[in-house]
C-alpha cells in the first residue's frame, strides 16, 4: 500500500524529471541543427558529398573492359548480362555484343567490382534514379548494332586509364529521363496476363431420336 | 492456432479475441499477434508470425559461398554487421580459413559500432511505444552518424556486406579513427544526457518496474539470449563465455539487470541493460582503434580464398553475440559449391515463444512494452 508520503514523493519526483526532459529540449534550441533539407538546399549535390566508396549506380568503361565475364559470374541474383561474339570480320576480335547490367534488381552489394581485373565495372555515387518506366533502369552498356571490342591487358600493365568515374552513367540516366521512352533493344515486354477465356457454349444435349420416326 | 482463432466467445462477458498486427506500428515490423483479451486485461497472446518469411535459407543453398553474404544483410538489416561476422565465421572453420588480425579489429569495430546503431533504434522505439516521442529522435540522430561513418567504411548504410569469407571487404578509410574516436566522446556525453532525459524519468520507471516480469531460470529455459537474457540477471555473453575473433584483448563489462526500480527481469531491466551495453561498445570500439595500429595496414583479407570456392563435406557451427542475442550459423556442406544446408539461429525468433508465456494478467498496453523491450525485429524472426 503506498503510502501518503511515497504518493506526495512521487509528484516532485515527476515533477524533477520533467525539468531534466524539458531543460534538455529547451538547449536544443540553441543548437545547429541536424536536418538537411533535400534535395536543394544542401550546399553540394548530395551524391558529391557522399564518400567515395559509396556504393551507386555501376558503370562500366566498355574501353577497358576485357569481357572477362567474372563479374557476370560474380553476382548473386544475376542482374548482368554479357554475351560476346566473334567480330565476323576479324576472327581473332571477340566482342561484346550484349553488356546489360538490370540497376532495379541490382543490390547494390559491390561483389561484380571485387574481381574486375582492369576496374571497368565500378559503382559510381549517382544514385538518384528515379523513372517512370522501370525497364528504363537497364543500362545497356553495348548493343548488338554496335558492339565494342574486348580489350586486351598489356603484359605487367597496373594502371588502366578511365573515364571519370560517375560521367557516363550521368549520361545514361540523363538520357533515360524521368518519362523518356524506353531504350531501344530491350528485350520483349512480358506478355500481358491473358485474359480469362470465355468458357465456349456447352455442346447442346444429343436429343433423343425416336428410331421410330425416321 | 486453429482452434484459438475459431473458438466461441461467450457474449456474457468482455472476453474478445483480437488480431494485433501484422500491420500495427508498435508490433516493429508485421508480425501478428492474437490477442485473448478480458476488457483492458490479457488472458493470452500468441505470436503468429511467418509473414516476411523469404526463404533466405532456401536461398543460401543456391547462391554461391560469397554470393550468400549480400542475403545475411537482410537477416536483421537494423544491425546487419552481425549476420555478415556470423556467416563469415562458419564458412571460415569450415575451411579452416585463417583470418588476418587487422580484419578482425576491423570486424569488432564495425559489428560494436553496429550493435551501438541498433540498441539506439531498439531503446528509441521503446521510448516511442510507451508514448515518449523525443528520445526516438535523440537516438535516431546519434544513429546517424554511426550510418555516416560505416558509410564511409563500406559505402553503405543499411545492408553492409562488409565483411567477406577470410577478412572484411574495406580498410579504414583516411581519417576515420580520428572521426571515430570524435564521435564516441560525444555518444558517452550523449549517453548521459540520454539518461536525464527519459531512462530515469519517473513517469517512465513507473510504467515499465514490474511490468512483464521474466524471472532468469524462466528466460534460460525459453531460449532467450542477449540483452533479453542479461536482463533477467543471467551473466551470459558470447563474447565473454566463448570468445571469438578478437574479443579477449578487450577489457570491458557485461550489464547484467539487477532489479534497479523492481524485480529482477522486469521490462526496465531490460532497457537499461541495453542502455549500459552501449557504453561498453564504445569502450571496446575505442580499445579496438588503438590495437588495430599494431596489425600491419591492408592485411583485411585471407590470402587464396577461391572465388567459386569449393567447401569439403562437413559441418559447422559459428555463434556471434547479435545486439539481439546469440546469432548462430549451421552449415553443412556436401563438396561443392553450394552449401547444403544454412540455418540460422536468431534472438528474435526465441525472445517470440516467451510472449504467450507472459502474456496471461497484462494489459493490453503492456504488451507493447513488453514486444518492444523484446527488441525484436520481424525480419529476424521470419528470415
Ligand atoms: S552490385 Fe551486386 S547485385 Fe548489383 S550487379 Fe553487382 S553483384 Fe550484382
Ligand atoms: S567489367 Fe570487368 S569483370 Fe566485367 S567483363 Fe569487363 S573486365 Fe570482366
Amino acid at each position: 500500500m503506498m503510502t501518503f508520503t511515497e504518493y506526495a514523493g512521487s509528484f516532485q519526483k515527476t515533477a524533477v524529471s520533467f525539468w531534466h526532459g524539458l531543460s534538455i529540449t529547451m538547449s536544443h534550441l540553441f543548437r545547429r541543427p541536424m536536418t538537411v533539407q533535400y534535395p536543394d538546399r544542401t550546399p553540394l549535390p548530395v551524391r558529391d558529398m557522399l564518400p567515395p566508396r559509396y556504393r551507386g549506380f555501376l558503370e562500366v568503361d566498355t574501353a577497358i573492359c576485357t569481357g572477362c565475364q567474372a563479374c557476370e559470374r560474380a553476382c548473386p541474383i544475376a542482374c548482368i548480362q554479357i554475351t560476346l561474339e566473334k567480330d565476323p570480320a576479324n576472327p581473332k576480335q571477340r566482342l561484346v555484343t550484349q553488356f546489360d547490367i538490370d540497376e532495379a534488381k541490382c543490390m547494390f552489394c559491390g561483389l561484380c567490382v571485387e574481381p574486375c581485373p582492369t576496374g571497368s565495372i565500378q559503382h559510381t555515387r549517382e544514385f538518384e534514379g528515379s523513372v517512370a518506366n522501370i525497364r528504363n533502369l537497364v543500362f545497356r552498356w553495348s548493343d548488338p548494332v554496335k558492339p565494342f571490342p574486348v580489350y586486351r591487358v598489356e603484359k605487367g600493365a597496373e594502371y588502366f586509364a578511365r573515364a571519370p568515374l560517375g560521367s557516363l552513367v550521368r549520361a545514361r540516366l540523363e538520357a533515360a529521363r524521368w518519362n523518356a521512352a524506353a531504350v531501344e533493344y530491350l528485350p520483349p515486354e512480358p506478355p500481358a496476363p491473358a485474359v480469362a477465356p470465355v468458357p465456349a457454349a456447352a455442346p447442346a444435349p444429343p436429343t433423343p431420336t425416336n428410331p421410330e420416326t425416321k | 492456432m486453429e482452434k484459438l482463432i475459431l473458438r466461441r466467445v461467450d457474449r456474457n462477458n468482455e472476453e474478445m479475441i483480437l488480431n494485433f498486427g501484422p500491420q500495427h506500428p508498435s508490433t516493429h515490423g508485421v508480425i501478428n499477434f492474437i490477442v485473448e483479451t478480458d476488457g483492458e486485461v490479457l488472458r493470452k497472446a500468441v505470436p503468429d508470425v511467418g509473414y516476411l518469411h523469404r526463404s533466405i535459407e532456401k536461398i543460401g543453398e543456391s547462391t554461391g559461398y560469397h554470393g550468400f553474404m549480400p542475403y545475411t544483410d537482410r537477416i536483421d538489416y537494423v544491425a546487419a554487421m552481425f549476420p555478415n561476422e556470423g556467416y563469415a565465421m562458419v564458412v571460415e572453420r569450415l575451411c579452416g580459413i585463417q583470418v588476418p588480425k587487422r580484419a578482425l579489429y576491423l570486424r569488432a569495430i564495425s559489428t560494436e559500432l553496429c550493435r551501438i546503431a541498433s540498441h539506439l533504434v531498439s531503446i528509441g522505439t521503446m521510448t516511442m511505444d510507451i508514448g515518449a516521442f523525443t528520445p526516438m529522435i535523440h537516438g535516431i540522430r546519434e544513429r546517424e552518424t554511426i550510418n555516416d561513418l560505416i558509410e564511409a567504411l563500406c559505402g553503405a548504410r543499411l545492408t553492409y556486406n562488409y565483411h567477406r569469407i577470410g577478412g572484411v571487404a574495406f580498410d579504414l578509410p583516411e581519417g576515420w579513427r580520428d572521426k571515430t574516436l570524435a564521435f564516441l566522446d560525444h555518444f558517452d556525453k550523449f549517453l548521459v544526457e540520454f539518461d536525464r532525459l527519459i531512462s530515469f524519468n519517473e513517469i517512465y520507471i513507473k510504467r515499465l518496474a514490474n511490468v512483464a516480469v521474466i524471472p532468469g531460470p524462466m528466460a534460460v529455459d525459453y531460449g532467450l539470449s542477449g540483452p533479453n537474457l542479461r536482463g533477467s540477471g543471467v551473466d551470459f555473453d558470447l563474447r565473454k563465455a566463448m570468445p571469438y575473433g578478437v574479443y579477449p584483448e578487450f577489457e570491458f563489462d557485461v550489464p547484467v539487470g539487477k532489479g534497479m526500480f523492481g524485480q529482477v527481469g522486469d521490462c526496465f531491466d531490460r532497457y537499461i541493460c541495453r542502455t549500459r551495453e552501449m557504453g561498453e561498445s564504445s569502450k571496446i570500439v575505442r580499445q579496438a582503434l588503438d590495437l588495430i595500429q599494431q596489425a600491419p595496414e591492408g592485411d583485411i583479407v585471407a590470402p587464396k580464398v577461391a572465388r567459386n570456392l569449393k567447401v569439403e563435406a562437413g559441418e559447422a557451427l559459428s555463434r556471434v553475440e547479435s545486439a539481439r542475442g546469440e546469432m548462430a550459423f549451421y552449415l553443412v556442406a556436401d563438396g561443392t559449391n553450394r552449401a547444403w544446408r544454412v540455418r540460422t539461429r536468431t534472438g528474435s525468433f526465441t525472445a517470440m515463444g516467451i510472449i504467450e508465456a507472459i502474456s496471461p494478467g497484462l494489459m493490453v498496453a503492456d504488451l507493447v512494452a513488453l514486444i518492444a523491450s523484446l527488441d525484436v525485429v520481424a525480419p529476424e524472426i521470419d528470415r
